[in-house]
């Protein structure tokens, strides 16, 4: 340690900081709050510890896929995605809901084993003591608002949520994690020691042991994945009751989240003077759908892979994006591609594609779905469809491409 | 270990101010953001965890002693997916143009999984009764099991 340079200030903050507060009342210690209100002999800090451990795995799962799945929308500077392989998004963001819904049981058990700490007494014993609790209440909070916000959008209930629930989501995560690590810093020796010391079972009879909850926790998180992955693993579909999708339910065997009546662009995608504007440097042209269908047309097999957890393979088939970049005189092999829906309005209404995407092969301005014209949930005439890649990118109902060469 | 416990804490006060700061400034996160996050730990901590816990308590006094411990772990299972699946069930989120979004009948769905569940809970009480049965007569204590050949496959016991 470095010679500390202000020895009494440091004394008198640390005074200050450990200072004992004056007790509240006796009188206000009732209910839950009155000594031996819980029967306590299921609890344990083993327990606890153990819970707290694989609460800790299952939120940094969340917290790096969810981060991934946020940079690919958002990408700062630094922050490059591949286009391959094709459905490792699919996988992150798959993995991303279902282990927030396995996390259920887990949070829930976890503070019911905590619970008599709520009502401890004195509530604060010192400013530390009062950091600390007010740091826990930010933990418990914040872990709510990630399982519950995030139940809520898999089953697209916004009523409960005044606020918009990406944005909400991705601070409220950031609030989680940091509580978490330093939730995790306070507790370490308590960890440690419970971990080392196997301490009894004391569970009264009738009550659920130690083991035995951690098995019923096992069994919950093993219901609710087996009752919700079939939303993206195809071959648990049938046993998937309570998944929000279904993988081939929708038009043309694949679900949607956007209908082209909720985006208002029904009458704009009939219109017989429909064209798609290919714009790049010093030149724009105007594409007829019968333009586009008399170009190189490819097939590829891709997932629409959706923020929500459920993917869907689909057979698609159109022009390449990489020719379309080079009929607008930029090289394919170094470019970026804006691509704009004929929507009006709308967060998600154009969408960059960067280089890796654009260079691929696979990503397709795609007008057929199956072997037939897109439906027009699926973003008739013409929609974009790219390999390793968030639905909500995959821009329906093309109107402008404006290509941009990356030198 | 005293570094790196400041570390995590020092990190974390770290990633949580970002988070508020981060918070503050996004348009798109407005104050109903702070009232969920109260409104989850209240509803939780203040209503949910309570009825959870006299829920358990009741079970304690209304289901008998063998099966307590199956009916209690079985509650909890039940209760957690019903967390999951009661968004579902309700279906605020069902648009009219969309059939493919929320497509099954949920409530049958979470009906099955109950069934599942407590089909589950039924053939493990069985199972654990035909133990005690074949173990002798009626004997619940610790010391009593311990005395007996231990097995390979313990099912979750009574008083564990």
């Amino acid at each position: 340690m470095v010679r500390d340079p202000e020895p009494r200030v440091k004394t008198s903050l640390r005074a200050w900081l450990f200072q004992p507060l004056p007790p509240p009342p006796a009188a206000l210690r009732r209910g839950p709050l009155r000594p031996g209100a819980f029967d306590s002999r299921s609890r344990s800090a083993r327990l606890t510890s153990l819970l707290g451990i694989a609460l800790a795995v299952a939120f940094t799962v969340c917290f790096v896929t969810g981060l991934i799945s946020h940079f690919i929308q958002h990408p700062p500077w630094w922050f490059g995605w591949p286009s391959r392989p094709v459905g490792l998004y699919r996988v992150t963001q798959g993995v991303h809901v279902a282990t927030g819904l396995a996390s259920v049981p887990l949070l829930g058990a976890k503070l019911w084993s905590v619970y008599p700490r709520l009502f401890a007494w004195p509530p604060v014993r010192d400013p530390v003591h009062a950091i600390e609790r007010a740091g826990i209440a930010a933990l418990v909070a914040a872990a709510l608002f990630q399982l519950i916000s995030g139940i809520l959008n898999i089953a697209h209930w916004y009523e409960p949520m005044p606020f918009f629930f990406t944005a909400g989501h991705y601070w409220s995560a950031w609030l989680a994690i940091g509580a978490l690590l330093a939730h995790i810093g306070v507790k370490l020796p308590i960890v440690r020691s419970a971990l080392r010391h196997r301490t009894p079972e004391r569970a009264p009879a009738g009550s659920i042991s130690r083991r035995g909850l951690l098995g019923t926790v096992g069994a919950a998180a093993g219901i609710i994945t087996l009752a919700t992955a079939g939303q993206t693993v195809a071959p648990l579909a049938p046993i998937a009751v309570l998944a929000p999708r279904r993988p081939g339910t929708g038009p043309q065997h694949l679900p949607v989240n956007k209908t082209a009546g909720g985006a208002g662009v029904r009458d704009a995608i009939f219109a017989p003077g429909y064209r798609l504007t290919l714009t790049g440097p010093g030149r724009t042209r105007n594409l007829a759908l019968a333009d586009l269908a008399a170009l190189p047309q490819h097939t590829v097999v891709l997932p629409i892979s959706c923020v929500e957890g459920w993917s869907s393979t689909g057979t698609w088939t159109g022009v390449r994006l990489r020719d379309l970049v080079e009929l607008a005189g930029v090289d394919p092999e170094d470019a970026e591609a804006f691509v704009e829906s004929l929507e009006t309005r709308g967060r998600y209404r154009a969408t960059t594609v960067p280089p890796p995407h654009v260079r691929d092969p696979f990503t397709l301005i795609a007008l057929r779905l199956g072997g037939e014209p897109l439906h027009p949930d699926h973003g008739y005439p013409a929609r974009l469809i790219a390999p390793n890649r968030p639905g909500v990118l995959q821009t329906k109902w093309v109107g402008r491409i404006t290509v941009r060469g990356m030198q | 270990m005293r570094t790196a416990r400041w570390a995590l804490i020092g990190a974390g006060g770290l990633v949580m101010v970002y988070a508020i700061a981060g918070a503050l400034t996004d348009p798109d996160v407005k104050g109903g953001a702070l009232l969920f996050l109260i409104g989850v730990l209240v509803a939780h901590d203040g209503v949910l965890l309570p009825l959870t816990i006299g829920a358990g308590a009741l079970a304690g006094r209304l289901v008998p002693m063998p099966v307590r411990t199956l009916v209690r772990a079985a509650l909890l299972v039940s209760l957690a997916v019903t967390v999951v699946a009661l968004p579902l069930v309700l279906g605020r989120g069902r648009a009219v143009d969309n059939p493919s979004l929320l497509p099954l009948p949920y409530g049958r769905g979470q009906l099955e999984t109950y069934a599942v569940i407590w089909a589950a809970t039924g053939v493990a009480a069985l199972v654990a009764a035909r133990r005690r049965r074949s173990a002798g007569p009626a004997d619940d204590s610790r010391a009593g099991r311990r005395s007996r050949q231990p097995r390979s496959h313990k099912p979750p016991s009574p008083n564990g």
